[in-house]
């Protein structure tokens, strides 16, 4: 399981990064591959190719704000979710986006 | 630098989070962090209506990004009693980070810090050291080992 994720929040200070090492630290628990940008009040950083959104097997969006170049992913099946639900349970969120994915 | 011995408080007797934060952005206005407490509390305060900044665990991480910040700064603080802050977990906060950051911020170090201790406020391990901290250098010791 391949995954790439943004995650994004409206003064880019806290949240996005907070959301980003969460989603990375359950996607490593659960064996699943994970690339998180962030779009935070730094810039665009550990910023997601082209090549990487076509082999991602999961596309996750969590944030709060619009994800700027989401146009990168307008092929995508895009999983949406606060930037907050996953600082409280990346895990929760991760599973429950593979399992959309599986019963799709 | 972000972080600084001023800026840290062990034991905030403040219980009500519209109280901590005044507290706060007062010492970082003492410290010529902030130019104006109430435009920066104003803004913080606004930030918390969009919704919580009680990221779990006990931790509260409020903040502002205004032009009444004159360099990006954080103030620690652990509370002498838990308080309410409507956290995503539901527990009662007893670390407080208020971070600011100005409009326009042209140093990335400072932002950089912010985000790399954001991302720690994850760690188990790392709070849990925060939180059993007794004196400022320690404090800032494991802030600064991030």
């Amino acid at each position: 399981m391949k995954i790439v994720a943004v995650t994004a929040c409206p003064t880019g200070i806290a949240h996005t990064y907070m959301a980003a090492e969460a989603l990375e630290r359950a996607a490593k628990s659960l064996g699943y591959s994970i690339k998180v940008e962030t779009q935070g009040s730094i810039g665009i950083e550990n910023k997601i190719s082209q090549k990487e959104v076509n082999e991602a097997d999961l596309v996750i969006f969590a944030a709060d704000v619009a994800v700027k170049e989401e146009s990168r992913f307008k092929d995508k099946t895009i999983y949406r979710v606060e930037a907050q639900k996953v600082i409280k349970n990346a895990k929760a969120v991760i599973e429950e986006a593979v399992n959309l994915l599986n019963n799709k | 630098m972000v972080i600084d011995e001023n800026l840290i408080v062990l034991n905030l007797k403040s219980n009500r989070k519209e109280e901590v934060i005044r507290e706060l952005a007062e010492l970082a206005f003492n410290q010529g962090k902030v130019t104006s407490v109430n435009d920066y509390v104003k803004t913080v305060l606004e930030r918390e209506k969009l919704f919580t900044t009680g990221v779990g665990n006990g931790i509260a991480i409020p903040h502002g990004k205004t032009d009444a910040v004159k360099e990006s700064m954080m103030v620690f603080a652990k509370l002498e009693q838990q308080i309410e802050w409507e956290s995503l977990d539901g527990k009662p906060v007893d670390l407080v980070f208020l971070l600011g950051v100005p409009e326009k911020d042209a140093n990335d170090l400072h932002l950089q810090i912010l985000s790399r201790i954001s991302r720690k406020l994850i760690d188990d391990t790392f709070v849990d050291k925060l939180r059993k901290s007794q004196t400022k250098d320690e404090v800032i010791g494991i802030l600064n080992s991030i």
